[in-house]
This record gives C-alpha cells, sequence and structure tokens, in this order.
C-alpha cells in the first residue's frame, strides 16, 4: 500500500508539473475558475438576501453545500484529473501499454493529468468554507469526513460514468454529461429535490450522497448520518471497482475493439 | 537452445454488430465474426530475432498484444517465458519490453528522465541498476540531450528511441515491437534498426516485432514469419526470404523528353505515363547502381525515386509461391 501511495504521488507529482509548464495559461485557468466560483456564491448570497431560505436550507447552509463541492471537485481535479478523460482513453486503446506494466493501471489513467482549473475550485471551497459555512474548529473531522466520503463518492461515479466506453464507444461525451450533471445538481439546496428527482440525485447521480448527505451529516451529526454518508462513499466505490475490472476483462477479450 | 515463446494454435475471433440497411436499420443489427487469428503456430528461440509481417488486418498486432497478456485469445496456448501471458500478465510484465509505434508510454508533457524515473517505481528497479542501464542506453542512443527535453517537443525519431529505452530500462529478455519505425525517416529508421539489432545481439535478447518495411526484416531479423488472414504462411530464415522474394527495388524515372528504354537483366518495366517511367528492378540480376547510370546516361532525367516493393506485394508473392508449393 505505501508503494502504492508512493508511486501514485510520484504520478501526480507528475501531473502537477505538465499543468504548470504552460504558467500563463494555469495562470489563466486558475484565475478563470475562481472568477467564475464567485459569480455564482455571489448569485446565492443575492438570492438569500431576498428568500432568506428554501426549504429549511439558509445561506450558510448553502455556503456549506458550495464549499464542499468545490473542495471535492478542486481535489478530484488536481490529484486525480484523469478521470475527466478516462472514457476516451479507454476508447482510444490507451489501455494497451499500460497492460504492458505491472502495476499502476488505475492509477496510470487517474493520474495522468491535473487540471489547472482545479486550483481555481479549491481555493473557492476552502475559501468559502472558512468564511461562509459556519463550521468550527470543533468540526474539523466530521469536515474531513465529509469531503473523504464526498470524494470517494464522485470520484467513483465518474469511474464508472467512464467505464461506460468498455461497453458503447458513445461513451466518449455521455460519461463526462452525466458526471458534469452530477455536479450540477450538487450546486443547489438538496431540499429542492422532490420524488423521482430526489431518487435520481440519490442513485444513478449521487449529488445526494456527495455533497447533500455530508451537509445534513455536518448540521445535525449522529451515528445514523455518519454511517449513511460513510456506507455511501464505500458502496460507490467498490461499484465503480466492480464496473472497472468487468471492464477490463471485456476490454482485454476484445469485445470493446470490435 | 531453448523455447521462450511456444504458441499452439492460437486463435482469436471478433464479433461486432454490423448496422442493417435503411433508417430503422440499427435497430436489426447482424452478428459478424471475423478470424483475427486463426490458428497460428510457431516457437522463438532464446536469442532469435524473429519478425512477424503481413498486411493490414493480417492479425500479427493482435497475436503480439496475447503474446504480451493485453489480449485473451478465444482458444488455444501459449507459454512466454514459461508463462501463460492472459493469466500471469502481471508476473510477465516485468520480464518482457513491449514497444508500440502508435501509441506511447511516456508522460507527453514531461521530460523524458521523469518519464523514465517513473517506470523506475512501476518496475520495482533498484536505483544503481537503473542509473546504469539508463547509462548505457544514453550512450547508445545518444540520449543526452533529450532527457531534459518534454517528450512531445520531440521528432517522431527521437521520441521512439526514448519508448525503445523506456521499455528496456527493466533489463527484459524478451522484446515486443509493434511497427517500431513507422512513419519515420529513412535516417531515424536506419538509428532504430542498428540499435535493436546490435542491441539484443550484445545482451542476448529475443526480439518479436512486426512491420510493414521490409528493411526491417531484413536488417534485424534473422527469421521471418509471414501471416495473412490469421493464419501462417511462410516460417523461414531471412536470408532464404531475402533471396526468394526482397530482393527488388522500385524505381521511378521522371523524364523531361523522350522516355528510354533501359534493356538490362532483372529490369522489368511496369506503370508509366509521358513523363514518368517506373521500373521492377531484380537486385539478384542487375545492381540498382547501374539502372541508375544507363537512365543518366541516356539523358533528360529530372527525378528519381527508389523504393523498395509495397508489404502487400511481397506478401503476395510469398503467398502465391507458398500456394504453388502446397
Amino acid at each position: 500500500m505505501i508503494a502504492f501511495l508512493r508511486l501514485y504521488a510520484l504520478q501526480v507529482g507528475a501531473a502537477v508539473r505538465m499543468s504548470f509548464a504552460d504558467r500563463a495559461n494555469f495562470a489563466l485557468q486558475v484565475a478563470g475558475m475562481a472568477i467564475n466560483n464567485l459569480v455564482f456564491l455571489t448569485l446565492w448570497v443575492l438570492f438569500f438576501a431576498g428568500f432568506k431560505s428554501v426549504g429549511g436550507w439558509g445561506f450558510s447552509d448553502m455556503a456549506l453545500l458550495l464549499g464542499l463541492t468545490m473542495t471535492i471537485v478542486g481535489i478530484c481535479g488536481v490529484a486525480f484529473g484523469g478521470y475527466r478523460d478516462m472514457a476516451v482513453s479507454i476508447l482510444r486503446g490507451e489501455l494497451d501499454a499500460l497492460l504492458t506494466q505491472p502495476k499502476g493501471l488505475i492509477s496510470r489513467l487517474l493520474a495522468r493529468e491535473s487540471l489547472a482549473t482545479a486550483w481555481g475550485d479549491l481555493a473557492g471551497g476552502i475559501t468559502v468554507l472558512s468564511l461562509f459555512a459556519e463550521v468550527s474548529l470543533s468540526d474539523l473531522p466530521l469536515l474531513i469526513l465529509a469531503l473523504s466520503a464526498g470524494l470517494t463518492g464522485y470520484l467513483s461515479a465518474a469511474i464508472s460514468f467512464a467505464c461506460l466506453a468498455f461497453w458503447a464507444s458513445g461513451a466518449r461525451s455521455f460519461a463526462r454529461d452525466l458526471t458534469d450533471f452530477t455536479l450540477l445538481f450538487s450546486s443547489y439546496p438538496g431540499s429542492i429535490y422532490q420524488g423521482a428527482v430526489k431518487v435520481v440525485a440519490y442513485s444513478i447521480l449521487p449529488a445526494g450522497f456527495v455533497v447533500m448527505a455530508p451537509v445534513e451529516m455536518l448540521r445535525e451529526p449522529g451515528l445514523k448520518s455518519v454511517a449513511v454518508v460513510v456506507t455511501a462513499a464505500m458502496a460507490y466505490a467498490v461499484l465503480a471497482a466492480g464496473l472497472f475490472h468487468l471492464g477490463l476483462r471485456r476490454y482485454r477479450s476484445g469485445a470493446s475493439l470490435a | 537452445m531453448s523455447a521462450v515463446i511456444t504458441i499452439a494454435n492460437l486463435r482469436k475471433q471478433y464479433s461486432y454488430a454490423k448496422r442493417g440497411r435503411g433508417l430503422f436499420g440499427g435497430f436489426s443489427p447482424q452478428h459478424v465474426s471475423i478470424e483475427a487469428v486463426d490458428g497460428v503456430s510457431f516457437q522463438v528461440e532464446r536469442g532469435e530475432r524473429v519478425a512477424v509481417i503481413g498486411p493490414n488486418g493480417a492479425g500479427k498486432s493482435t497475436t503480439l498484444k496475447m503474446l504480451s497478456g493485453i489480449l485473451e485469445p478465444t482458444s488455444g496456448e501459449a507459454s512466454v517465458l514459461g508463462l501463460t501471458p492472459w493469466r500471469d500478465r502481471k508476473a510477465l510484465a516485468y520480464r518482457i519490453g513491449v514497444v508500440f509505434g502508435q501509441r506511447s508510454q511516456l508522460w507527453g508533457e514531461l521530460p523524458a528522465r521523469d518519464s523514465f524515473n517513473q517506470l523506475r517505481h512501476i518496475y520495482d528497479q533498484d536505483k544503481a541498476v537503473f542509473e546504469k542501464r539508463l547509462g548505457e542506453m544514453v550512450k547508445r542512443f545518444a540520449l543526452a540531450e533529450l532527457l531534459d527535453q518534454p517528450v512531445h517537443r520531440m521528432s517522431l525519431g527521437q521520441r521512439m528511441r526514448c519508448e525503445i529505452t523506456a521499455s528496456l530500462l527493466h533489463g527484459p529478455g524478451l522484446l515486443f515491437l509493434d511497427e517500431p519505425t513507422i512513419g519515420l525517416d529513412v535516417t531515424a529508421k536506419a538509428a532504430i534498426r542498428d540499435f535493436i539489432r546490435d542491441h539484443a545481439r550484445d545482451h542476448g535478447q529475443t526480439v518479436l516485432l512486426t512491420s510493414h518495411d521490409t528493411r526491417d526484416i531484413e536488417l534485424v531479423c534473422d527469421r521471418v514469419i509471414v501471416v495473412n488472414a490469421g493464419r501462417v504462411v511462410v516460417d523461414q530464415p531471412t536470408d532464404q526470404l531475402r533471396r526468394r522474394f526482397l530482393g527488388r527495388k522500385i524505381v521511378t524515372l521522371l523524364f523531361n523528353g523522350a522516355q528510354i528504354v533501359l534493356d538490362l537483366p532483372g529490369v522489368t518495366r511496369r506503370a508509366s505515363d509521358a513523363h514518368a517511367v517506373v521500373l521492377d528492378v531484380d537486385t539478384r540480376l542487375v545492381r540498382v547502381e547501374q539502372v541508375i547510370t544507363a537512365a543518366l546516361a541516356h539523358g533528360g532525367v529530372e527525378d528519381i525515386t527508389i523504393e523498395d516493393p509495397p508489404m502487400e506485394e511481397v506478401i503476395h508473392d510469398i503467398y502465391a509461391s507458398a500456394v504453388t508449393t502446397q
């Protein structure tokens, strides 16, 4: 495990250096994303200045949700940036060269890229959590748990969507669309989702488990809310690992190449 | 000698859904099967340099992918360095090197040195051994000036030198190369061929390469396996094959005046038009130099091109010969 983490850290370090290579472009992308996040936050500030509450969610709850979303997407983009184009990598047959190496298949796919924009998300997320989310130092352990579980859920969902490329060539853009929809669902108060939409938000597009359940866990801590968040994250991780394993078997059988 | 690769009746079948005709054709697809590799059997001994050649779709890359553990066969058996490639993929990976001419194992934006260093960790290589091997490769492949250059800024030839270096840094006893000279210019091809041949000879390394280029075969390999439509058509030493099939050159002459008639043994006229004549030269009977001299003596020559015959033609000749022999 230590060897794996060391190799992964080395690969991520290389990916980050790659993203730094064009400094002007890097700075532009980071600044662009930071401004985008600021505008989005400002809209919610203006909204809550008028309405005060949406289904029981106040501005600080929304700030907590946005802070978690931005931080999760930021960490994902910096440390696992290859997830965005994983379906494309599979469809291009890039696994061939990786399969001839003894280890580092999934890590190489995830660490092949570090997204410059993700630094803007990460900076925005930490700022929002620190200044507007009304979380104290005593909440830090739960906050870290919420971020870890949300990160696991989001990344696992993205990997699962990318794995569709093992079965369908149309997954090239579809996988990205599903990941973006998950992100979209993660950017609004959980209380607005009802009925079938709520089922979708807590299953196919797991925004519910990525940020909404973690927000509830932070607002009303308890064994049950912790169990829900942790179990859901583990379930999505198992699903992603299973789908990748099955997909890889299909890839190696040659069925996905025909 | 001992067998490094043994394959017996190896088959790989692909099937895919072919869209039906018309607007609703997508709802009634036909399932089509392709025999990419159809009962291939051969052995490769330690230290041999073997070329697997054939036209596009012959099954050579699929065979190589099965032998390196990437693909699982539909049926048949294979043993590579005593392992079954598709079952022991990870264990085998430590003992083989693989180079795909059209796919990179390097990190494009990073300097080559960083990619090599990452591969050291992937292959669990001791730092001192790794540095020694890298030093040798840098010297023999003239990589010193490339090491700190991002891979995506290199020419194709430079990149291929780095790809081959990357595949050899863990000291594999067996090297698979899939079209290693594809897209390279003449000088780069020559450097790659010299390196592969000399390195394999000096280290007793076994090489299995696929190629479209007859020169790769002549200059690197001592044995040729010709595959066509997924089957082995010919399996014989390169010298034997060279004498029979690789002794031809295609010479194209462009004129600014009247065309010439070259009456030389071993020279056959192929297609031609008002300003160009294409000659098929059998180098066993006449040297290319003699043909060029005769053409220049005639005068009016504007341009000369000398090429190897296309692989498809060579395969056709070999195939026709094999069928006749049978």
